[in-house]
């Protein structure tokens, strides 16, 4: 098992390489012994950093959600304690708990779409040949590495309203009621173009390391099934599965996290809007705290959404953890 | 005014030799170039500086000072984000333009300096009307700089091409007019976005509407007034006419510069947006003309929004005296009537207004600043303004299909919740 | 195995499909950056640019600031990716090959960290920075991305360190070389491949990072490119081939960066060079 990032790793070459890394091995038995302050020693840098620049700033956005930190108090630099007001406003508000709603299913449907498509061309790229093969991952290999900011834009330019190409098709495939439709102008019309911009990024970190797993499926496996009279999709669900689940549970997982805090994609192609319609909680926590000038409800905002990613990646953990336990 | 000036040096010699007692060596400055080698920054505001009073005013202010003047252009969309932040950091800028319906809210917050001693050297015939913004519970927290309001902006070949022969005096001429353009050119008759809220709310003043009305002590939503109403039916006859995105406001991107291009027949926008289309480009610069928003009837041109500008101090600047210098240079008579002169916009004092004669689009600008307000002048606006503002979404839900009694309740909420957070 | 000729075909049907999918967004933003504005906004769209121009190009060069913020991007992307091999390699030794106290516990720390939401922890950081009186400056920029890319890097490096057979590394130091003349002659050139790996992963997460910098460069001065993009189009507004061309410069390292090494994972991905 190889997968253990949250940020979608950039390309393929990693995780081929980086799968054969893995061999247990009893540290117990080095002959050579270091001091026993060596291993601290050589952690001490990673540590000390990301305590500083990870842990202090977690530990400020929790101490900023208990106090009343508007303009003024921002402006200069007072603190007010309010205690549990700020929790009791955001918990209070149904604009937070529809957010929260809003988020899941966006994370629900995002996920959903990435997992099956993903899995899908997987499959295919196990199935095709390898011309065709190498044609469909350097397409994959090409939305994968486009930046996200420059994705955003090029979606922005392909849904515009006037001279967009997605219009135009829409209009010559004969909706002509879309010839200058405002994909920004509604809810759903917006989250569209979200959706489809991050699946259509997403999907080849799904795609590219489903193929590779594909690939270490041992073949008597296969040849085993057919004796046994399978035909394709019995040898699929029987063989490949099984063999593959592990791998497909953990990247939903990563997927998920992934998703939920996809503050980029949403702010950029459109800030939330219209009207504060298509605000996911990261976007949420960001309009409500700087945008609107409440940084203390924005803190417990952000407190909330990361109680919220941290359940999940705990989650998650426990499932990578599992599998290495025989390493760590 | 001589004498004003004298006495206004004085007073600042004097502050500066107290400042000077309190033992801080930074400031030991006295006579013409007592500030060398300080720098003032300066925000101000996308278009609220030409460049003959900009360069002027830099000239006479370094002469005077010896420090530099460091401008920095903003944009309005997102202004006060960037603004908050900027006063709570280490080094604000130490003088601001800020705008006089976020000027009530930003004094609350303790970021502004009091003024009132400037105000009492150099303000005394300050109009009151412009000077209102800025005083809040009594105190002068900015230093009125200009008000203008809206023009209509238009391009007398299209004009002539659709064959029009008169400026229009009504709504329903002006109406007429633009179609005419729509006919029997391949000019765009009016470039109107969608969120060009101020011009909305000019709308709103003419019809006699609020925007917000009290409800016990807190202020909430207008917007399902009739009146409401009714000016957004006119916007909105008159946007059907534009191409002009809906959900974007005329600075994303700048109206002047598709006005530019010379493919539009009119635009609704500030005198000096003239001065951006002919930057962008020149050859457009003998088709502009300008003339009042015609209203419901001739007799009374359309209500508008009368935009004004505040110069603040940042309270926490280190250059409180400098700041103040060039308050007295930038609002002196001489560079308050030059800015009237070149930028058609409506000096602080009245006896400057003579400097508008003969500027075209001041002049159109004119008929109608008797009839124009601003949004409610109250601490409480500040937060409706942050993006994404509540009035640009009523404004869009409504052009894009939804009536306006639907879209007034859509955004109310979050309105109201604007209104009432506490500061 | 017989298939039918419709068996044969479907795939590559789809497969093609999926390509122009995928590749089309990407293909049409360098279309639109070399289109002449007239094609671009042309009532039926111009599908392929044989009027080239790179007037498009200049324009984005041209605008302000431009220049300064490809240096800091490239400063803060390249200094952020070098720490975080340095400080990431150290750990990743000590991970892999030493046994202590708390090693387990530090590993699940570092997966913890690897998921920190940073993109909702802006305000915290943002008035820290401001208190340190390091607003604008690239420093902190650095050293947060330095802590963001930090887990990714540690962990896959702990992979390769680990994968280097002991061995090896015993029987150079049999020859005679220290523990550390061991490190570097023996089990270095052995990781290339994982430090190229991870530094590829912290390259592309801090070139594009975006919700950090909006909040604590807001000075042209130190601003990075994915922030000048986001702004490029407000500025810009309707001029697509201009912000199309701001895009393809921006997309343009990050992709050729891709083909590079791009062959080698498709050429592992084929050989099936993976163990699970």
């Amino acid at each position: 098992m190889t997968v253990q990032k949250t940020e979608r790793p950039p390309s393929g070459p990693t995780d081929v390489l980086k799968s054969d890394g893995e061999q247990p091995k009893d540290p117990g038995k080095a002959r050579f012994r270091a001091t026993a302050l060596t291993p601290y020693l050589l952690l001490l840098p990673a540590i000390a950093g990301t305590l500083l620049l990870l842990g202090w700033p977690l530990v400020n956005n929790g101490l900023i959600s208990f106090q009343n930190l508007n303009m003024r108090q921002f402006i200069l630099h007072l603190t007010e304690w309010n205690g549990i007001d700020n929790y009791k406003d955001v918990l209070g508000d149904e604009e937070f708990w529809r957010v929260t709603g809003r988020s899941i299913a966006f994370t629900a449907i995002n996920v959903v779409l990435i997992m099956a498509i993903g899995t899908l061309v997987g499959l295919l790229l196990a199935r095709l040949g390898k011309k065709m093969r190498l044609l469909l991952l350097f397409g994959l290999v090409l939305a994968w590495a486009m930046p996200i900011i420059a994705a955003t834009t090029v979606y922005q330019w392909l849904f515009a309203q006037r001279y967009g190409v997605v219009n135009w098709v829409l209009a010559k495939l004969g909706w002509s009621s879309m010839a200058e439709y405002d994909w920004m102008g509604g809810q759903y019309s917006t989250f569209f173009v979200i959706i489809t911009l991050i699946v259509w990024q997403s999907i080849p970190f799904v795609a590219i390391n489903l193929y590779a797993a594909t690939t270490t499926i041992p073949k008597e496996l296969y040849e085993a099934a057919a004796l046994d009279g399978a035909d394709a999709w019995k040898s699929f669900k029987n063989v490949t599965l099984p063999y593959l689940k592990p791998f497909l549970f953990a990247t939903t997982f990563l997927e998920v996290i992934w998703v939920f805090k996809a503050f980029p994609q949403v702010f950029a192609i459109n800030e939330g809007g219209p009207d504060r319609l298509t605000e996911i909680l990261p976007v949420y926590a960001y309009i409500e705290g700087f945008g609107n000038q409440h940084y203390g409800m924005g803190a417990a905002i952000s407190l909330l959404t990361i109680v919220i990613l941290l359940s999940l990646s705990f989650y998650y953990l426990r499932l990578v953890l599992k599998q290495e336990e025989d390493e760590l | 005014m001589k004498r004003k000036l004298i006495a206004a040096i004085g007073v600042a010699g004097m502050l500066v030799s107290v400042a000077a007692c309190g033992g801080d060596d930074k400031d030991k400055k006295s006579g013409a170039d007592g500030f060398k080698g300080e720098t003032l920054t300066l925000w101000a505001m996308d278009g609220s500086t030409p460049d003959a009073w900009t360069k002027d005013v830099k000239a006479a202010f370094e002469k005077k000072t010896g420090a530099k003047l460091k401008l920095e252009v903003q944009q309005w969309n997102g202004i006060q984000q960037k603004l908050t932040a900027a006063l709570s950091e280490e080094n604000p800028p130490d003088v601001f333009e800020i705008g006089n319906t976020l000027t009530p809210a930003y004094a609350k917050t303790g970021g502004l300096a009091d003024l009132s001693d400037l105000k009492k050297s150099i303000g005394a015939d300050w109009t009151e009307s412009i000077n209102a913004s800025s005083v809040v519970d009594g105190k002068q927290y900015a230093a009125p700089w200009f008000v203008l309001n809206r023009v209509v902006i238009y391009n007398k070949k299209v004009w002539a091409d659709a064959g029009i022969k008169e400026l229009p005096k009504t709504r329903d001429d002006f109406y007429a007019a633009l179609k005419k353009i729509g006919d029997k050119t391949d000019a765009e008759p009016i470039y109107l976005p969608g969120q060009n809220w101020y011009h909305f709310v000019g709308l709103t003043l003419g019809e006699g509407a609020e925007l917000v009305k009290k409800d016990g002590d807190k202020y909430v939503s207008n917007l399902a007034d009739p009146k409401v109403t009714k000016a957004m039916e006119t916007y909105q006859k008159f946007q059907k006419l534009s191409k002009a995105p809906k959900n974007k406001d005329e600075a994303t991107p700048q109206q002047a510069e598709v006005f530019a291009k010379g493919k539009t027949g009119a635009f609704i926008g500030m005198s000096w947006e003239a001065a951006t289309a002919v930057k962008a480009n020149p050859k457009i610069e003998k088709d502009i003309g300008y003339f009042t928003i015609p209203g419901a009837t001739a007799a009374k041109p359309e209500g508008v929004f009368l935009g004004g500008s505040n110069f603040a101090v940042a309270a926490t600047s280190e250059k409180q005296e400098l700041a103040k210098e060039f308050l007295k240079i930038a609002l002196s008579d001489k560079y308050e009537g030059a800015l009237a002169k070149e930028s058609g916009v409506i000096p602080n004092k009245k006896a400057l207004e003579s400097n508008l004669k003969g500027n075209a689009a001041a002049e159109a600008a004119a008929p109608a600043s008797a009839g124009g307000g601003t949004t409610p002048l109250i601490p409480e606006w500040g937060a409706v303004e942050n993006p994404p503002n509540p009035i640009k979404n009523y404004m869009t839900a409504v052009l894009n299909g939804d009536s306006p009694a639907d879209a007034a309740k859509k955004v109310e909420g979050e309105f109201n919740e604007r209104l009432a957070k506490k500061q | 195995m017989k298939r039918s000729l419709f068996g044969r075909t479907w795939p590559n049907v789809v497969a093609v499909l999926l390509f122009i999918g995928l590749v089309f967004p990407v293909y049409w933003m360098f279309a639109t950056a070399f289109k002449p504005t007239g094609d671009i906004i042309s009532e039926d769209p111009v599908w392929i640019p044989f009027d080239a121009t790179f007037e498009h190009f200049k324009t984005a060069a041209e605008a302000d600031h431009f220049w300064t913020m490809v240096m800091n991007s490239v400063t803060v992307t390249v200094l952020a990716v070098v720490f975080a091999l340095i400080v990431g390699l150290a750990s990743a030794f000590a991970l892999a090959r030493m046994r202590f106290k708390g090693r387990r516990g530090f590993i699940v720390g570092f997966m913890i960290a690897q998921m920190a939401p940073w993109e909702v922890m802006t305000i915290a950081i943002y008035m820290l920075v401001r208190d340190a009186d390091m607003l604008n400056s690239l420093v902190p920029l650095t050293f947060f991305y330095t802590i963001m890319i930090l887990p990714l890097t540690l962990l896959t490096l702990r992979g390769f360190v680990a994968a280097v057979p002991r061995e090896l590394e015993e029987a150079a130091m049999v020859d005679g070389c220290s523990r550390i003349q061991a490190f570097r002659r023996v089990i270095l050139p052995l990781l290339a491949p994982g430090l190229m790996a991870s530094s590829l992963f912290g390259f592309i997460t801090a070139w594009n990072e975006f919700a950090l910098v909006l909040v604590i460069n807001k000075e042209a001065e130190a601003k990075t490119l994915p922030v000048w993009l986001n702004g490029f189009q407000t500025v810009y507004g309707d001029d697509w081939g201009a912000t199309m061309a701001a895009s393809s410069m921006f997309a343009i390292p990050i992709l050729v960066l891709f083909v590079f090494l791009q062959r080698r994972a498709v050429a592992g991905l084929t050989d099936g060079a993976v163990k699970g």
